[in-house]
């Protein structure tokens, strides 16, 4: 398997007041192109530090990220948005859709910023909202809402999906048919996309190639799950 | 598709923006509508000057006879010049209608603008009349009017309705300020319609002669044409940089001339100047307010609209939109809403309030088409407004544009250093209530916050207290200038060839409690002024008051000045001024003993003692009476008889107009109040949400937060009010100051009561405002609310 992803002894620090601390304390771990990977971890051990760094969304202090054979920390604001914009599917705990614009529009949202973006109701249909193309976002349930989120990422077909404790905010049932979609992503393209989702909840171990655990701003280990369990196998 | 975003964005925060835009637009409208107003004042009055060929000076003389004319003619730079004979005759109907009459000898110089009926003609026997006079006193063309002169009528047809460009500005007296045109108006005749008989009855008085047979005898082949006097001379100059030349040529070459003035420094044509002028002051004060509220609208408005949505933009950043698209896409809340107010304002104000002004305007100055003209600095103005909008919204948005995604991403929490809340819980803090010592910990940590709505409601309380001072300025100027000054109820102007006879006549009738006004021209270094000096015999019915108000008396070591002219001119007690008398070659030197008030003329004065001390002839020219003159219209000696009452009213009548205007700015201070604390208020309330909702899960009642809630603006409101009652009066008082010209000194005189009425205005709109936003507390949603700021 051809390797996408490499953190060499990446720290990030965050100073708050007089006093810092190491969010990410030397992490270094790689990832294989078309893995769908998941992180691990307790409250406070870098996850999301780590999904913001490989998204572009932040910067190293130190240490250095490898994506595609380019190292993004060396990147400046505007490499960074332009990273983001072509590669990046970013998935989130609460959505972020945004609830002046209607469903399909939020989708439409990416054909501004990425230069081959997939028909937006082709993918609301692949994820089930072909019936709220035009509605709002508060007219929603959670899960739809995510889903929409999911399209939204999956329009810019991006290379690497990033998710943020994509099922936290959701019941187990619905939650079960948004790691579906993700999966899905992962599969299509000939297996060629990439997911990262960052949870605690293990059980979503289970499904994964590849599980990350961190502690304390450092990778606890990395492991590849030879036998990764069929989502419907998972006892949730 | 960002487009559409803003758009929903907007009708979803629609109060706060239609804020922004009433401000930006009712700013450009009262901007650019008083300013196309002025502007077309100027503008109409430079096309009527023009093209009526105004006078470029006028001079005043006894007589100017055949050969000064000649004379004046042949002065070099002079392109026409042409005689006048003025003289003020009643009207003969059963009201007091004073009208001057104008007898000419051709209409080259100063032509008339007919609005109805046929041009000038000397050979056509009739009259030609003040257009908006016959107008007010229903007077049409044909119709015969008698004027009554000196023991003769005159029965003229009225051939022509016209306006004049000398005439624009026109009243009876200079204590009359303002030209109602129901009472006083100016007629055009041919020469040759001035009575013979009465230049003959003139000329054998001044012979000395009774009988007129003796007199024919005497004088043989009688041609009146020679006895005819000219009192006024308008001169036509080819270009205004050779005004002053002609001017001295004139006043070198003909002995006799009392005065040579300069169109711009005539009576008329500065009044109307003066007025636009005056347009200029309330145009800059109030737009630069309301402009200055609508970007303390901006700020707090997209700091709220930013705020909001940190999530959003860090949501657009992570799909990767560029940071200039984003900012772009912010900065067109402020730009696109601050665009179309200006647009809108730049449209209506002139099409309505340039409209209106002028019309209201020209109902008194006499201008023919006048109509509101938008001038460039309109556009000016409208276009840096959007600019300085637009900057402000992007300096309110960039520091959350400029973090990094992740950042944005996160929650905010109010950063807090602890070091500066401190004091909070020491000393005579401690002891306060906890809604006290919440509100005094939130309002220094959003110190921006307080101080926008501070400057806010401080604002609305300087319009109050500026719309109510206004109101009690010019009342006490009313009363200061008609019951203080004037302690007469009638003034008599004295004709100016009075007999001996006739004046023994009048002080016997009425005493002799007189005075007399003298044209002077004072040196100033190189410079010389118009100026007079009013000598005073009234025996107390002009009064004279001092810096404060009270009563003084003028002496008789030397001149009194006015504050005001001191002021301007720099003169102090003990200067020595020096003048001469118009037409009078022999200069004074005076020395002044003491300064005087004078809200409305800025002159010297002496007494009559003084004035003989000089070696100057006493010759009154006014006599002042209580007696009951009501009814009275013809004295014998009398040129004109002026009631005070009819003064104090025709005045009052300007200031109701004015009290219009100062309705509509107490109505605007209490809005603009409104706005600020409705604005600032919801900005506060979302930042405050999460406590609040924190509070009602502990188990406060809704009416225990609402009571903290309020704390917090009726603090604002009361160091608001504090701050703005004087500042109100600051305003005020520059108000004045400057859209009054050099000849008027009043400043503001604001009564206890309305900074009263003010105060309690102020918190009334902050009261009730906070209320209005107290109920929300009722609405929160615990749930939603604290779940948002996981």
């Amino acid at each position: 398997m051809q390797e996408l992803i490499k953190f060499e002894n990446v720290k990030k620090t965050y100073n708050i007041g007089e006093k810092s601390f190491n969010a990410l304390d030397g992490a270094d771990f790689s990832i294989n192109k078309g893995e769908f990977v998941v992180v691990l971890g307790p409250s406070g051990a870098g996850k999301s530090t780590l999904l913001n760094l490989l998204g572009g969304m932040d910067k190293v202090t130190s240490g250095s990220i490898i994506v595609g054979g380019k190292d993004i920390s060396k990147y400046n604001d505007k490499q960074l948005t332009e990273y983001r914009a072509e590669n990046i599917g970013f998935i989130f705990q609460f959505y972020n859709i945004l609830p002046t614009l209607t469903v399909l529009e939020n989708v439409e949202l990416v054909d501004s910023i990425v230069k081959n973006p997939k028909d937006a109701k082709q993918i609301l249909k692949e994820v089930g909202l072909e019936e709220h193309y035009n509605k709002f976002p508060n007219q929603l349930s959670g899960g739809e809402q995510q889903r929409v989120s999911i399209a939204r990422a999956i329009a810019k077909d991006p290379l690497l999906l990033l998710c943020d404790e994509p099922t936290g905010a959701l019941d187990s049932k619905t939650g079960v048919e948004v790691l579906k979609l993700l999966k899905k992503q992962c599969d299509a393209n000939n297996g060629e996309n990439t997911v990262i989702i960052v949870t605690h909840n293990s059980l979503i171990a289970e499904v994964a190639d590849r599980v990350i655990r961190l502690k304390n701003g450092k990778v606890e280990s990395n492991t590849i799950n030879k036998n990764p369990k069929n989502i419907e196998e998972v006892n949730w | 598709m960002l487009a559409r975003k803003m758009f929903r964005d907007i009708r979803f925060n629609l109060s706060q923006f239609i804020t922004i835009f009433l401000m930006v637009f009712i700013g450009i409208m009262a901007y650019s509508g008083i300013r196309s107003y002025m502007y077309g004042m100027t503008k109409s009055a430079e096309i009527f000057y023009e093209e009526q060929n105004l006078q470029d000076l006028e001079a005043m003389a006894p007589n100017f006879t055949d050969k000064d004319i000649e004379k004046v003619k042949k002065i070099d730079h002079v392109k026409n010049a042409e005689r006048r004979l003025t003289i003020v005759g009643n009207m003969d109907s059963d009201k007091d209608i004073t009208l001057q009459m104008n007898f000419i000898e051709e209409n080259e110089i100063s032509t008339f603008y007919v609005v109805q009926g046929e041009s000038f003609n000397k050979e056509k026997s009739g009259l030609w009349l003040d257009e908006y006079f016959a107008n007010k006193n229903k007077i049409k063309l044909g119709d015969t009017i008698k004027i009554k002169y000196d023991g003769e009528t005159l029965e003229e047809k009225v051939l022509g309705l016209i306006i004049v460009p000398d005439h624009v500005y026109d009243i009876k007296d200079e204590s009359a300020i303002f030209p109602t045109h129901t009472d006083y108006g100016f007629v055009y005749m041919s020469i040759n319609e001035f009575p013979k008989s009465y230049v003959k009855k003139q000329a054998m008085q001044k012979a000395g002669i009774d009988d007129e047979k003796i007199f024919d005898m005497a004088v043989k082949d009688f041609d009146y044409k020679d006895y005819l006097t000219f009192n006024y001379l308008l001169v036509d100059v080819d270009e205004d940089e050779n005004k002053n030349y002609v001017k001295n040529e004139i006043e070198k070459e003909l002995k006799n001339v009392l005065a040579v003035t300069k169109a711009e420094d005539t009576l008329s044509y500065a009044t109307y100047q003066g007025e636009i002028e005056e347009g200029e002051t309330y145009c800059g004060v109030f737009s630069g307010l309301f402009l200055f509220i609508a970007i303390l609208s901006v700020i707090t408005t997209m700091t709220r609209v930013v705020k909001k949505q940190r999530t959003q933009i860090g949501t657009l950043k992570a799909l990767g939109f560029k940071n200039g698209r984003i900012t772009m896409h912010y900065v067109g809340f402020g730009f696109w809403i601050a665009l179309f107010g200006a647009v809108l304002g730049l449209i209506v104000g002139p099409l309505f309030i340039g409209n209106v002004f002028i019309n209201e305007e020209l109902e008194y100055y006499e201008v023919p088409n006048g109509r509101a003209v938008v001038s460039t600095r309109g556009f000016i103005v409208a276009a840096i407004t959007v600019l300085v909008i637009t900057l402000v919204t992007y300096f309110t948005c960039r520091k959350e544009l400029k973090e990094n995604p992740a950042e944005t991403l996160r929650t905010q929490m109010p950063r807090v250093k602890s070091k500066n809340l401190n004091f909070t819980t020491k000393g005579i803090f401690k002891n306060m209530s906890f809604g006290s010592k919440w509100n005094l910990r939130d309002i220094f940590r959003n110190k921006a916050r307080t101080i926008m709505g501070i400057a806010g409601v401080t604002g609305c309380c300087m319009l109050l207290v500026c719309g109510f001072g206004m109101f009690d300025s010019m009342n006490k100027f009313l009363d200061d200038q008609f019951d203080k000054l004037y302690n007469f109820d009638y003034k008599l102007s004295i004709k100016q060839d009075y007999t001996n006879e006739q004046y023994n006549k009048l002080t016997e009738r009425f005493g002799e409690s007189t005075s007399q006004t003298l044209m002077i021209e004072i040196e100033n270094g190189d410079v010389k002024d118009a100026n007079n000096i009013f000598v005073d015999n009234s025996k107390g019915y002009v009064r004279f008051v001092n810096h404060k108000g009270d009563f003084i008396d003028l002496n008789d070591d030397g001149v009194f000045v006015t504050e005001k002219l001191a002021s301007v001119k720099g003169y102090k007690i003990g200067d020595t001024i020096k003048w001469h008398i118009y037409g009078k070659d022999k200069y004074y030197e005076t020395k002044i003993v003491g300064l005087d008030r004078d809200a409305q003329n800025q002159n010297v004065k002496m007494t009559k003692k003084y004035l003989e001390s000089l070696g100057i002839e006493y010759k009154p020219d006014a006599i002042y009476t209580n007696d009951d003159l009501s009814g009275v219209k013809e004295i014998d000696g009398i040129e004109l008889i002026q009631d005070k009452n009819a003064l104090k009213s025709g005045t009052a009548n300007m200031l109701d107009t004015m009290k219009m205007m100062l309705v509509l700015l107490i109505v605007l201070a209490a809005v603009l109040g409104g706005v600020i604390i409705y604005n600032l208020g919801i900005l506060s309330f979302t930042e405050k949400q999460y406590q609040f909702a924190t509070l009602k899960v502990l188990g406060f009642k809704d009416k225990q937060i609402k009571k903290i809630y309020i704390k917090q603006n009726n603090w604002i409101a009361i160091i608001s009010i504090i701050i703005g009652l004087p500042l109100g009066f600051y305003m005020t008082d520059y108000i004045f100051k400057m859209a009054l010209s050099d000849s008027y000194d009043f400043g503001a005189s604001i009564k206890m009561i309305s900074y009263v009425y003010s105060a309690i205005g102020t918190w009334i709109v902050s009261f009730v405002f906070s209320k209005l936003l107290a109920r929300k507390i009722g609405k929160i949603d615990m749930v939603t609310s604290l779940k948002g700021n996981e």
